[in-house]
């Protein structure tokens, strides 16, 4: 029971570390907290199910969905953040609540409240196919099932965690973004085009919160308007909980609350699950409140 | 130029003198259970068709007003208070969610407003407030039937209790435990979730090697078709079997809930002649099957209509006249059957077993006496 539940928990939390790497990110950036994360989340799991509805095979379909959610992140930033962007910090994290608010309700308009499921054809049968599948004639006392689907969920968190790193720390792009992160004006005195390296940075979350949607659509194979709001606030405790503005801090902090909320779950109170969850995060905060791989900040007198 | 005029001035002359009567329904139209309420909405619109195309209420026409309180008690109990102010409403529809209902009930107890749920189950409405009736029966009586169906028809030994923290599942649980341990079932354990809750594998995960017989699911169906794919995809053998709230097109489209066994008040294949024209009139104009919150809106919207006939305009002699079908002879008969009300305005109404079949409903094989 106890391998059954690891797995549960590093699947969700591998689910979690999807999500928050989009909110880390862009908060390392230009510290804002982009609550419209969690709904680009959301838009990338419709936009998947409108093509599949449509009758684009598999893989064109995700590559779709993606482009559409990367579009949806640069519009996102050019037309709502982008105005606000030298004004107060306070003036952007309402235009990013407000944009939530807009996406989950544009979603209601267009697709409607019910729950959308991809049908089964829609999916390729490789993901359905069980990678472990016990018991067999081997093990008769052990219990535990594990599906490509939740394979591949680990496999590519952790491919697109190293990507994003090589992304960061070694191209010129990736620079740019850092020396942003540092200061803005003095990037741009540098010769840094910041909208653009912004814009970049946003689709980049975009992208990954689009997979991370879509993927979920499937574990779950349940989509709403509304599903992005929980999922957007898990994985911002996520993010906080690993150190915001870090990348693997949001890897580790994913699955350390996927981990709580599964053992707890399973062992303490299913009633109280996402209470443990959170409890873990706060316990965290208070003992290291710049999260578990953020950096401290000192400030210079 | 002049004709228009006086035609618009005779059109408002009319309108005044056969002024409407303002039915208003009350259920979720938006949100995760708007599903549910689009039955709601169908059933209402059709039983004002039908009562106007039979000259209305003494030549008043009947207009639904249809309220969105998305199943949201907060939200239910802002609408009520706007009912009970209005002075053109006399009776209201619904609601459909219990914590719904028993957040609105006491406005309309306050305001003498009587209404009519047609499917909030808890136990505590009927007793709270001498105007609440309800056409639907009760979840003690719900939970009843189904442990009784677990064993006489399934004779499953080992049951395992997913429900959501909310009155109805609370309820409906609750029924089920104290007649499964009455019959020596044995209950391997009772677990709650939220509407928030998307991954039940840690739970499912408990219960695994214990094999269970049945997962009993008095909850909803966005979770409930949530928990039968992932245990299945865990392995599960065992059946499914839930309430009315299962009662969902959602349900059909997903291949693993195959099997799955609810209770509902109405079988669309094991109805009566009163009931067959119903369907067909529901399927010409909706396109679609009605299920059992379209027939018992249907059914409450016309028995409202009874009751502003018979008593008028007047809320406290709506409430006594609804109060006085209180035995079969005096019972309202409708498309899900009699009608009538105990003293607590709560009625008894059979239920029946459906199953889903080739992703479609049907009446299971085995029904109780």
């Amino acid at each position: 029971m106890l391998l059954q539940q690891l797995v549960n928990g590093i699947v969700l939390g591998c689910v979690y570390a999807l999500i928050a790497v989009g909110y880390t990110l862009v908060y390392g950036v230009i510290e804002l907290i982009n609550f419209a994360h969690g709904d680009i989340y959301m838009l990338g799991a419709f936009f998947m199910y409108t093509f599949l509805n449509f009758g684009v095979p598999f893989l064109p379909s995700f590559v779709l969905a993606v482009i559409c959610c990367i579009i949806v992140g640069i519009l996102l930033d050019i037309i709502a953040y982008r105005p606000v962007r030298y004004a107060d910090r306070l003036a952007a994290l309402i235009t990013a609540i407000g944009m939530s608010i807009f996406f989950e309700n544009i979603a209601l308009l267009i697709w409607g409240a019910d729950i959308k499921r991809y049908s089964r054809e829609w999916i390729p049968h490789f993901f359905k196919k069980l990678f472990i599948n016990l018991p067999n004639e081997h093990f008769q006392n052990v219990f535990l099932t594990v599906s490509y689907l939740q394979i591949t969920i680990i496999v590519l968190s952790i491919i697109l965690m190293i990507i994003l790193h090589l992304i960061i720390h070694k191209t010129k792009m990736g620079t740019a973004m850092r020396a942003i992160a540092q200061d803005k004006r003095a990037a741009a005195l540098m010769g840094i085009d910041v909208n653009r390296v912004i814009s970049f940075t946003f689709a980049l979350g975009s992208g990954l919160a689009a997979v991370a949607g879509i993927f979920i659509g499937m574990y779950y194979n349940s989509i709403y308007p509304m599903m992005g709001y929980i999922a957007g606030i898990k994985a911002f405790a996520a993010a906080v909980l690993g150190g915001i503005g870090s990348v693997p801090g949001a890897m580790l902090g994913g699955v350390v609350l996927g981990m709580a909320e599964t053992l707890g779950a399973g062992y303490i109170s299913s009633a109280y699950r996402h209470g443990i969850a959170y409890a873990a995060m706060i316990f965290v905060i208070l003992f290291n409140p710049a999260g578990l791989m953020g950096k401290r900040k000192v400030d210079k007198v | 130029m002049k004709k228009i005029l006086l035609t618009l001035s005779i059109l408002f002359i009319a309108g005044f003198l056969f002024a409407d009567v303002k039915i208003p329904v009350v259920s979720p139209y938006t949100g995760p259970l708007a599903t549910f309420g689009e039955g709601v909405k169908n059933g209402a619109l059709l039983a004002a068709e039908v009562i106007n195309k039979n000259g209305g209420i003494k030549g008043e026409k009947v207009v639904i007003d249809l309220e969105d309180d998305m199943c949201e008690p907060k939200e239910a109990a802002n609408i009520a208070t706007k009912l009970a102010g209005d002075k053109d409403v006399y009776i209201v529809i619904g609601h459909l969610c219990s914590s719904a209902t028993l957040a609105a009930e006491p406005i309309y107890k306050s305001a003498h407003l009587p209404a009519i749920s047609p499917a909030s189950t808890n136990v505590n409405i009927g007793k709270l407030s001498k105007y609440y009736f309800r056409n639907v029966y009760k979840d003690d009586f719900q939970g009843k039937f189904l442990a009784r169906y677990a064993d006489e028809a399934l004779h499953a030994k080992k049951i395992v209790i997913f429900y959501e923290n909310n009155d109805y599942s609370i309820g409906l649980k609750d029924a089920f435990v104290k007649e499964a341990k009455k019959r020596g079932l044995k209950i391997l354990g009772t677990e709650a979730y939220t509407q928030d809750d998307t991954d039940f594998k840690p739970i499912l995960t408990k219960y695994r090697a214990l094999r269970p017989d049945v997962i009993f699911i008095p909850g909803y169906a966005p979770q409930g078709t949530l928990i039968i794919s992932q245990a299945r995809e865990l392995g599960f053998k065992c059946k499914f079997m839930g309430a009315d709230g299962l009662d969902d097109k959602i349900m059909l489209q997903n291949p693993d809930a195959e099997g799955l066994m609810i209770t509902t008040p109405f079988i669309p294949d094991k109805a009566g002649p009163e009931a067959k024209k119903f369907i067909e009139m529901y399927k010409k104009k909706f396109k679609s099957e009605p299920n059992w919150f379209a027939a018992n809106t249907y059914d409450a919207v016309m028995l409202a209509a009874e009751a502003i006939k018979h008593a008028g305009k007047n809320r406290e002699k709506i409430r006594d006249y609804l109060a006085s079908l209180n035995s079969p002879q005096k019972a309202f008969h409708g498309v899900t059957g009699a009608t009538y009300f105990d003293k607590y305005g709560d009625c008894q109404k059979p239920a029946f077993i459906k199953v889903i079949k080739n992703g479609k409903w049907v009446g299971a094989e085995i029904q109780l006496k």
